[in-house]
């Protein structure tokens, strides 16, 4: 069987997702014998050229640079997937775009205008097409695993979970932090496939996943309101690693 | 069915210990609730004092706490985590795609105190899945149950209403009330017989039994859901247009938390898990209607607006389980009130849709 021929990309971003193919540390000698990890920086020297089979990509765009780098990523890629929570809704630095980050600049940089920044920090899918997502701050190891073998197999699409964390929260047997603590828990609007990793122990999910599909976060919204809890907190609730979602964005402007 | 063999004796509630002991004894895995993290569980106990004791579970539309009390009801797990657990390995492929189905140890499980709700869905998942899943069915076949009456309804029960409570019936091995000291006692089956012998018991004795009655008659009061199932079914399917389901599901989330505590929802979801040595296996999980990818197929989607997915769960519950498995979907637990995390009541719903007309 031909190898599969991977590139993994980074863009604004920690690192932490492409990371978790290195913590694959039971599996990266197999891994490896089933794909070639042409190009991934972080991994290895050796660059080999494009195209390639399939694109990992994390980041959010915020510069005009990214902007042509995921332009030229796609052009040399079969599949784009991108993986991460700033490679599917702009991340933690998408906290900039509710700013100013002009101000941010003359703060920090002693030469602020070498700094070419785009207004907004956003995912690779307003700039290209994107053939997959997988969510999570950082990506789960295993469903970055089971998403390469789902590929290899030939399964098409390759399928992750969509719906909600309480799912899986239940069927890991988890009792619920909100019900029974009254513990502010994103988990009923957020993307399940983390297996409900927070609530299980005993931490309210702060929605690193981003939103579910058919996601109600305003029914959630008016939860937390009637649980009396201050709207400021709701608002960080919402506005932490997937707060320029569309969906979750809509509750945080209702606190701006 | 079974029905009670006995009648009702009397003994004292110490002899619960005795009970307990003599199945573990028997060689059962005795399942009852105890408490973990401030919470009710249902999981596998190896000594009588790990029994929750001196507790009181207090419910409520999207909450739930223990306080110590006297008496407790139920926590999110139902006997379907046994019976139907949420992840079941159905076969393995090996790499050479040989396939593996894995062989089982039949356990012998015996559920201790729990209520008539719970046997009642024991009862309603024997319809849905006897004959059809060998996994339920070896259990189910092993099994023995040991049933406690409820004399304090909680505040979101409704089993006077479904007809499955405060007060076990049939289908129980032995059913026990507590009133005070005093353990009220019945066999339904010969295995409860046996294990009555073992017990120091006697008939009961007339000022005992009117305490019993009045306390059944009390607690089956509280118990209720302010509608009635005579016609339910064709009330609520002659509204099946109703404007309630949409207003309702303004405080849904779809995150499906009904489905996964209801004790009767069985539906379920098949993944195939590739492994990385070649090898792949097949899961069944627990799905639920809520969830937006349970009406997805492919083409298209049976029900992609969350209203109809909510109208389907309650409608299912109350009218298409009458025809399909001849009994209510529902027992009237309400474990999907009190762990709905918008606080929806079940019976709210119903009562709303059945004082509106047709498209009310």
């Amino acid at each position: 069987m031909r190898k599969l021929k991977v590139a993994v990309y980074k863009f604004s971003s920690c690192d932490g997702c492409q990371l978790q193919f290195l913590n694959l540390e039971d599996e990266l000698l197999q891994l490896s014998d089933l794909i070639e990890f042409a190009l991934f920086y972080e991994a290895r020297r050796f660059v080999g050229s494009g195209p390639y089979d399939v694109a990992f990509v994390e980041g959010s765009i915020s510069t005009p640079h990214e902007v042509e780098l995921i332009k030229k990523v796609r052009e040399e890629s079969k599949v784009l997937v991108a993986i991460g929570a700033c490679a599917t809704s702009g991340g933690i630095q998408a906290l900039r775009n509710w700013a100013d980050a002009e101000e941010y600049k003359r703060y920090v940089y002693p030469r602020p205008e070498w700094v070419e920044v785009l207004r907004y920090a956003e995912p690779p899918s307003k700039y290209v097409k994107v053939d997959y997502e997988i969510r999570g701050c950082p990506v789960s190891k295993d469903q970055l695993l089971s998403f390469v073998l789902q590929l290899l197999k030939g399964k098409t699409p390759p399928t992750l979970p969509v719906d909600s964390v309480c799912v899986e929260c239940k069927r890991r047997g988890n009792v619920c932090v909100l019900v029974a603590k009254g513990i502010p828990c994103l988990g009923p609007v957020t993307m399940g496939g983390c297996g409900a990793l927070c609530p299980s122990y005993g931490r309210g999910c702060y929605g690193c996943y981003g939103p579910m599909i058919d996601p109600k976060p305003d029914a959630l919204n008016a939860r937390f309101k009637e649980l009396n809890i201050k709207p400021k907190e709701i608002q960080l609730l919402f506005k932490q690693f997937t707060n320029w979602s569309k969906e979750f964005r809509k509750v945080v402007e209702e606190y701006e | 069915m079974w029905v009670s063999l006995t009648g009702l004796y009397v003994g004292r509630v110490d002899s619960l210990r005795v009970l307990f002991d003599e199945l573990r004894r028997s060689g059962y895995f005795v399942v009852g609730y105890r408490v973990v993290d401030g919470v009710l569980r249902l999981g596998e106990l190896s000594s009588f004092d790990e029994l929750a004791q001196g507790v009181e579970d207090v419910q409520g539309p999207g909450r739930y706490s223990l306080i110590s009390g006297s008496f407790y009801r139920h926590g999110p797990d139902s006997p379907k985590k046994f019976l139907y657990p949420p992840y079941l390995t159905l076969f393995k492929v090996s790499s050479g795609w040989d396939v593996v189905v894995p062989v089982r140890e039949v356990r012998r499980l015996a559920f201790f105190g729990l209520k008539p709700c719970d046997l009642a869905s024991i009862k309603v998942l024997d319809r849905v899945l006897l004959g059809v899943d060998d996994y339920y069915e070896s259990l189910r076949k092993n099994m023995v149950l040991i049933v406690e009456n409820c004399t304090t309804p909680g505040n979101t029960c409704f089993c006077s209403t479904m007809n499955t409570g405060p007060r076990a019936r049939d289908s129980f091995d032995l059913a026990y009330t507590r009133l005070g000291d005093k353990l009220v006692l019945e066999a339904g089956s010969v295995l409860g017989l046996k294990l009555l012998n073992v017990l120091e018991v006697e008939p009961i004795d007339d000022a005992t039994y009117e305490r019993f009655e009045a306390t059944m008659r009390n607690a089956s009061e509280k118990a209720r859901a302010g509608f009635e199932l005579n016609g339910l079914p064709e009330e609520l399917e002659l509204r099946i247009e109703s404007k309630v389901y949409e207003k309702v599901t303004e405080k849904c989330l779809g995150c499906a938390n009904c489905n996964m505590v209801c004790p009767t929802c069985f539906c379920f979801d098949v993944l195939d898990v590739p492994l990385i040595d070649g090898s792949a296996e097949r899961v069944r999980v627990w799905d639920g209607c809520l969830n937006f990818t349970y009406g997805q197929v492919a083409g298209g989607h049976f029900r992609p607006d969350l209203w109809a997915r909510y109208r389907h769960f309650v409608l299912h519950k109350f009218a298409y389980w009458v025809k399909q498995f001849g009994t209510f979907g529902c027992v009237g637990c309400g474990r999907c009130i009190t762990w709905c995390p918008t606080g929806i009541d079940l019976r709210e719903t119903v009562r709303s849709v059945l004082r509106g007309g047709k498209s009310g």
